[in-house]
């Protein structure tokens, strides 16, 4: 049951982000990317939001399979890391 | 007279010998000019600057801690020293309970001053209120800047 003078939260899940540097990058790995799981998200909206390309979620997982067992079921706050973006 | 010019044969042979020997002697060795090696300059945050856009330099064009709901929201970071990896973090957060709106990382191998630049933008508009970005070098919360969006 919603209180009516209860405020939600707003929805941040649409929010995209990016970054550049003039500095190099290590060798070892050109960027390492991380994005941080919010409410409502899922692999597939991730990889729409990261790389335009929903189907591109099996490579989120790919990456992430030490912490995502399950592809349906990730958690606000995880921290995901992003393969190649 | 034959003891005495003996005595100066030898005489004059020795100073040619210890002449000669003199001048086999090696040079001294030249003063060490000690050098100092420049002490790398550690890696650290030295400017967090917020606005609408970035020039080719990453720097912010329009530096304004006020936005419309549109806006893509940057923030960039200058910093300066050398390491062989360093990583910066941006964490956006909205309103006084700090709800989490995105945070991104960026590996860097800096070689001296560098900018780098996160943005973030919501196609659907961003809420109005107060935000703040949080802004770490190696895990270590460098600045914190205070924004607002209005409607």
């Amino acid at each position: 049951m919603t209180l009516p003078d209860e405020k939600k939260e707003p929805d941040f899940s649409d929010v995209v982000s990016g970054s550049s540097t003039t500095a190099p990058a290590p060798k070892e790995q050109a960027v390492t990317r991380t994005y941080t799981v919010v409410g409502g998200d899922s692999l597939s909206k991730i990889a729409k939001k990261i790389y335009g390309n929903a189907g591109r979620w099996k490579e989120i997982w790919e990456a992430n399979k030490d912490q995502i067992k399950n592809p349906d079921l990730i958690h606000p706050g995880q921290v995901l890391k992003i393969p190649g973006a | 007279m034959r003891t005495h010019r003996s005595a100066v044969l030898f005489a004059l042979l020795a100073a040619v010998s210890f002449g000669a020997c003199a001048k086999k002697e090696p040079p001294p060795p030249p003063t060490p000019v000690p050098t100092v090696a420049p002490t790398p300059v550690p890696f650290k945050v030295t400017a967090v600057d917020l606005g609408k856009s970035i020039g080719d330099d990453r720097r912010i064009k329009d530096a304004t801690a006020v936005f419309g709901p549109k806006d893509t929201i940057f923030v960039a970071i200058s910093t300066e020293g050398v390491a062989p990896k360093a990583t910066l973090k941006a964490r956006w957060t909205y309103g006084a309970k700090g709800q989490l709106v995105n945070e991104e990382t960026r590996d860097l191998a800096p070689t001296g001053p560098a900018v780098t630049e996160f943005h973030i933008a919501k196609p659907s508009g961003w809420p109005a209120g107060k935000y703040n970005v949080e802004v770490s070098a190696d895990g270590n919360v460098a600045a914190t800047k205070e924004f607002e969006v209005r409607k």
